[in-house]
């Protein structure tokens, strides 16, 4: 009954807002009447915010640090994601390169984030960014990732002695 | 819920969000949804240079479960108000939007 | 801090209800990925969620150029945090 009333008083044509400081919201007794019109609950689902995103180019970072840049063709409420057209961006040092994949299912749980890529800075990569051969990248990216794996380990051991637990058990993930 | 709920009195404020491999990205909150994802507008990355893929990037949706972090605008919180919530435990969440979003538009 | 009257009032019968005693109150809370806050709590929920203010987070580092691998500390300041709870290593009441 008391969030009946409440809703109601938040719906358009409510009394102009009578605004008290904010510790008079906390007072006792029924809240001032809402002057904020409240947003459709529809709006925030997991559908919605992907709904958004269908068919538009995406760089989909996964939860192992690698990148993705395709066009989401389909999802589900898992976060399960279809990709097309799918590019993986390796980055190293100031050098990166492209491998042309194709079409992708991605598992939702292995996804980290999703940005929408802004086509008039389409592509755009900062300097000193320069592209390279795939064979070079991938190699500098191996050896720069075992490095990372090896001083992890020392670092994770070294601060294990203090009683502190890593967050993702020693893998560092860009 | 109540963090669900307390995060929609939210939308259309700056947060900046940090993840758990580090990355920080500071944007207008558009979006959450019962697991917390996050949807960020107009974003910036904290140490550009570090996360090339982000560049061309204007908006994201964020996996709740990769969040370590959202820092606030403590303005936009009624921290009274959070207390009371959660001592009483939120069986209705419209009674705790409405208010928290009356002060959350107050501040701005 | 919890008082004996507090107690009395708000019985405590299961781990989270410690927590609501510190609501309003200053906390510790040490995270996975070397990481520790102080702050204070204004709202938790069953996963460990929290909002926390007026917060310094300090984070454990070790310098890898430096070949004794000293363990040193960066500290940040947060006027107000969502941290969620799947970080959550522990939470202590402070003094």
């Amino acid at each position: 009954m008391e969030h009946l009333s409440i809703n109601d008083a938040g719906l358009p044509g409510a009394p102009p807002p009578g605004q008290g400081p904010p510790q008079q919201m906390m007072q006792p007794g029924p809240p001032p009447p809402s002057p904020v019109p409240q947003l459709p609950p529809q709006m925030f689902t997991t559908a919605a915010q992907l709904l958004d995103l269908t068919d538009k180019k995406l760089m989909v970072a996964l939860r192992d640090g690698r990148k993705l840049i395709g066009v989401l063709r389909s999802w589900d409420q898992f976060g399960n994601l279809v990709l097309q057209d799918t590019i993986e961006r390796l980055f190293v040092q100031s050098l990166y390169a492209d491998i042309e994949r194709g079409l992708f299912l991605v598992r939702g749980e292995n996804v980290s984030l999703l940005g929408e890529i802004d086509l008039d800075k389409d592509d755009y990569i900062p300097p000193p960014f320069e592209q390279a051969p795939v064979e070079k990248v991938f190699a500098l990216k191996k050896a720069e990732d075992a490095e990372r794996k090896k001083t992890d380990k020392r670092r994770h051991t070294k601060l294990a002695e203090h009683g502190f637990e890593g967050e993702h058990s020693g893998e560092a993930i860009l | 819920m109540l963090f669900f709920s307390f995060f929609k009195t939210l939308v259309n404020h700056e947060v900046t969000v940090e993840l758990k491999n580090d990355i920080s990205i500071r944007g207008t909150l558009k979006s959450v949804d019962q697991y917390l994802n996050i949807k960020l507008d107009d974003i910036t990355v904290v140490e550009e240079l570090k996360y090339p893929h982000l560049s061309s990037v204007k908006n994201v949706f964020i996996r709740g479960s990769v969040v370590r972090y959202v820092h606030l605008p403590a303005a936009a919180v009624d921290t009274p108000l959070l207390e009371d919530a959660t001592r009483r435990g939120i069986t209705d969440s419209i009674e705790i939007e409405v208010r928290l979003s009356q002060f959350a538009d107050a501040s701005g | 801090m919890a008082e004996v009257e507090d107690t009395g009032a708000n019985p405590v019968n299961e781990p989270l209800d410690l927590v609501r005693l510190s609501l309003n109150e200053l906390v510790f809370v040490k995270l996975r990925g070397d990481r520790e806050l102080q702050g204070r709590l204004h709202a938790y929920d069953s996963h460990c969620n929290l909002v926390l203010g007026e917060v310094t987070e300090t984070i454990y580092m070790v310098d890898d150029e430096d070949e004794s691998e000293n363990v040193r500390t960066v500290k940040k300041q947060s006027e107000m945090l969502f941290l969620r709870g799947d970080s959550v290593v522990l939470i202590s009441p402070q003094q």
